[in-house]
């Protein structure tokens, strides 16, 4: 008995002792739980890591490493050449003609898609109207017609012999425009392209933007007596700024990259007035087999665009106002 | 932040993986160059093992051959595969030659290569300078192959560095087509020298209120093809024998300077940029262009489409009278496996053999290649259809490769700018040709 209840008071003891030390043991803590947590949510992720590590984050830090070397992508041996490439890059005109013309390009692409988008939003922001809902589809179409073929059929509506764009200046009794062979028109020619394909993508955000402003500003503004043009200034335009930085962003970094419409319209020409950085990239790698320099070219194209969308970021800080 | 802790060691762990495969990479590649120099310095005659080998094999053939020329391609691998029944050739068109050249690129760099492709003419020496191509020197010497009986200039265009890479395929070369009708109701004959062109000028362009309403003839701007022979045929050199460029000494600059004169007198047009190929050939077949510089490629078209009688003229000489070679060749992959050479030779001398040749030419409207085939029945009954080939065989050894330099394709977009600065900005290519020799030598400085 004496031994029973001996037994019994150890027994107790030691699950007393378990117990307290339970609240600190490496497999019921708190903290270890919160691990296991985390090690599950990771778990969910790694699918997704895996494919990017494959097909993005290998091939970025190969092309880091490739844009030290002379690699031409058929020599066996890779040599690494040092900075020879990005020497001879910033040292080439090329380099700078290249960049005037995505710049240029961008910001023509940029303000015209934003501010015809924002007419068009202004325009068909209308509630419980099918013929409005028909005309939005419409205008929003083009951005679902793959780039290869709206540049193919462009290319033939630019034609300077039988192009459709020349009959109608030819009704109009001007001279025929060499659209796409002319070095002055060729990259406005371009630039209309991607606008015509990208508006109807930017109308339906800022429509969607507009409809997210509260009915109540207004009102208020309205009983205030201020005019149409005030209450777009002071409620619909910097109301709208979130949308706006999120397109101008979004735009600016396709339409630096801008490619597929060059090399079905114009393969860089006429004299190099819409050689774009990417384009270029591309001649470089696969017509001039210099993928070394290359991938030099990217790395600064890469480094452009962070900067260039850096700064954006800042300035829209002080810009941008989110609702509430 | 906090929360972010556990994800440095994972992408500290990543970056090693990431760099360690990179590592990986370049070991492999060594590795694949060892093998390759393996290869090259084989015995020149190769194993005659494997020449009555009868395992079966397959192999692919990467091609350029449009539409038009499937038909005879398809024929050609029927009768060879009857003749050799364990070689199945599967042929896969790869799209024009610059998306051919980039497919192969990849081939090359992924380590899969097809055993037999096509390869124009001005890029064999890249991708022979990487050691892509197998040399069929071995080949040659062990089946006791005649290559004296290829046209000589065009054997010679798909040699480099004293290596026989390929054999001629689908070769063309420029020509003047002509409006037979319209010259010989005025009487003129197409200029066979410099001196004669611009008599014709005077005689063919047709002027309205200042306005030409017919050019005498075109020259196309938009590829270097097109006047590459004019500036040789003047007396010039676009690279000089240090290797340096030389496209604005003034024997290079003669050819340019005549151009600048006869556009702007309204006699010669010229074309440059997309679109400017159709543009000419629109022009010709419309009458408003009496005679243009074009592929011999393209004499079936001009046949076919032209409401009048077609002739063709070789280009006019000066210095020299030369016309450069187009098109492609056919080349074996020194990375395929040696059955699948060996099937890739067996391919290779079957297109190119004397007996196919000339039905090959006709059914893709290239030239024939081979001496021999010009004399048979079948070669003479050929030139009684096609009576205006006649001009180029007259010149059958003025038919010359182009420079072979591998950084061609680079540089010689150097000096088509200037012409197109000529043609659209009417800019003097004198003043501008030394701005382009300087561009050019430092293309040339990564080739050294």
């Amino acid at each position: 008995m004496m031994m029973n209840s001996n037994s019994q008071s150890q027994s107790a003891q030691l699950i007393r002792e378990t117990t307290a030390k339970a609240d600190v043991s490496p497999y019921t803590s708190k903290k270890y739980l919160q691990w296991i947590e985390k090690a599950k949510d990771f778990m969910f992720a790694v699918p997704a890591l895996i494919f990017l590590g494959v097909f993005l984050y290998y091939p970025l830090m190969n092309s880091v490493y490739i844009s030290f070397t002379n690699w031409n992508m058929t020599k066996p041996v890779k040599k690494f050449v040092g900075t020879e490439n990005y020497v001879k890059l910033f040292k080439n005109e090329d380099l700078y003609q290249s960049l005037k013309v995505t710049l240029h390009y961008t910001l023509l692409d940029v303000v015209l898609t934003l501010t015809i988008g924002l007419m068009l939003a202004l325009l068909f922001n209308v509630f419980r109207s099918k013929m409005y809902a028909v005309m939005r589809g419409i205008i929003f179409m083009p951005h679902y017609i793959s780039m290869v073929i709206a540049a193919m059929v462009f290319t033939w509506i630019y034609n300077g012999q039988y192009g459709l764009l020349n009959r109608v200046t030819d009704l109009m009794g001007f001279e025929p425009i060499q659209w796409l062979t002319n070095p002055s028109t060729a990259l406005p020619a371009l630039v209309a392209v991607s606008v015509w394909k990208g508006v109807g993508f930017a109308m339906m955000l800022f429509i969607s933007g507009m409809r997210g402003i509260p009915n109540e500003y207004y009102e208020a503004a309205a009983i205030d007596g201020a005019s149409g043009l005030s209450r777009f200034r002071y409620i619909t335009l910097p109301l709208l700024s979130p949308m706006t930085l999120f397109l101008v962003i979004t735009t600016f970094i396709s339409s630096m990259q801008v490619f597929q419409s060059i090399d079905i319209m114009t393969n860089g020409g006429p004299l190099q007035a819409t050689n774009a950085i990417v384009y270029w990239i591309y001649t470089m790698a696969f017509t001039e087999f210099k993928t070394g320099r290359a991938s030099a070219l990217v790395m600064i194209l890469f480094v452009i665009i962070l900067v260039l969308t850096i700064i954006q970021w800042l300035v829209s800080r002080k810009q941008v106002h989110y609702e509430g | 932040m906090k929360t972010l802790k556990w994800l440095n060691p994972v992408l500290a762990i990543i970056l090693t993986l990431t760099l360690a495969a990179c590592g990986g990479n370049t070991n492999t590649a060594g590795s694949a160059d060892a093998a390759g120099k393996g290869n090259n310095s084989s015995a020149p005659v190769a194993d005659s093992g494997l020449k009555d080998d009868t395992t079966p094999v397959k192999i692919q053939y990467w091609h350029a051959h449009g539409d038009a020329q499937i038909e005879g391609l398809n024929k050609m691998i029927e009768a060879f595969q009857a003749k050799y029944p364990h070689i199945t050739v599967e042929p896969v068109f790869q799209g024009g030659y610059d998306d051919l050249h980039k497919k192969l690129q990849a081939a090359v760099a992924a380590g899969d290569v097809p055993a037999v492709t096509n390869v124009e003419v001005a890029s064999l020496p890249n991708f022979a300078d990487s050691g892509v191509f197998a040399d069929l020197t071995p080949w040659i010497n062990r089946d006791e192959v005649d290559t004296n009986d290829f046209a000589k200039g065009m054997l010679q265009a798909y040699a480099y560095n004293g290596k026989q890479f390929g054999f001629p395929l689908i070769v063309s070369t420029s020509v003047f087509v002509y409006n037979k009708t319209l010259l010989d109701q005025l009487g003129v004959q197409p200029p066979q020298t410099w001196d004669e062109i611009e008599a014709f000028n005077e005689k063919v362009t047709e002027r309205k209120d200042g306005k030409t309403t017919r050019y005498a003839f075109a020259v196309p701007g938009w590829d270097t093809w097109y006047y590459d022979p004019w500036l040789i045929n003047g007396g010039g050199q676009i690279l000089n024998e240090e290797g340096q460029a030389a496209v604005d000494t003034p024997e290079s600059l003669r050819y340019v300077q005549n151009f600048q004169k006869w556009i702007k007198d309204g006699s010669m047009q010229m074309g440059y940029g997309k679109g400017a190929s159709d543009n000419m050939r629109q022009m010709f077949l419309g009458g408003q262009i009496a005679m243009v510089e074009h592929t011999s490629a393209m004499l079936k078209t001009y046949r076919e489409n032209a409401s009048f009688e077609v002739g063709v003229s070789f280009l006019p000489g000066d210095k020299t009278r030369t016309s450069n070679i187009g098109g492609a060749g056919i080349v074996i992959m020194d990375g395929a496996s040696d059955l699948e050479k060996e099937a890739a030779w067996k391919f290779v001398q079957f297109m190119t053999a004397a007996e196919n040749n000339i039905g090959w030419a006709e059914s893709v409207g290239y030239l024939p290649t081979r001496k021999s085939a010009l004399e048979t029945e079948e070669g003479k009954a050929y030139f009684g259809r096609w009576p205006q080939y006649k001009a180029v065989f007259d010149n059958f050894d003025n038919v010359t490769p182009r420079l072979q330099h591998p950084a061609y394709p680079e540089f010689s977009s150097v000096y088509k700018e200037v012409i197109g600065e000529m043609v659209l900005n009417q800019a003097d290519p004198a003043q501008l040709m030394p701005e382009a020799a300087k561009k050019m030598n430092e293309i040339l400085e990564d080739y050294e």
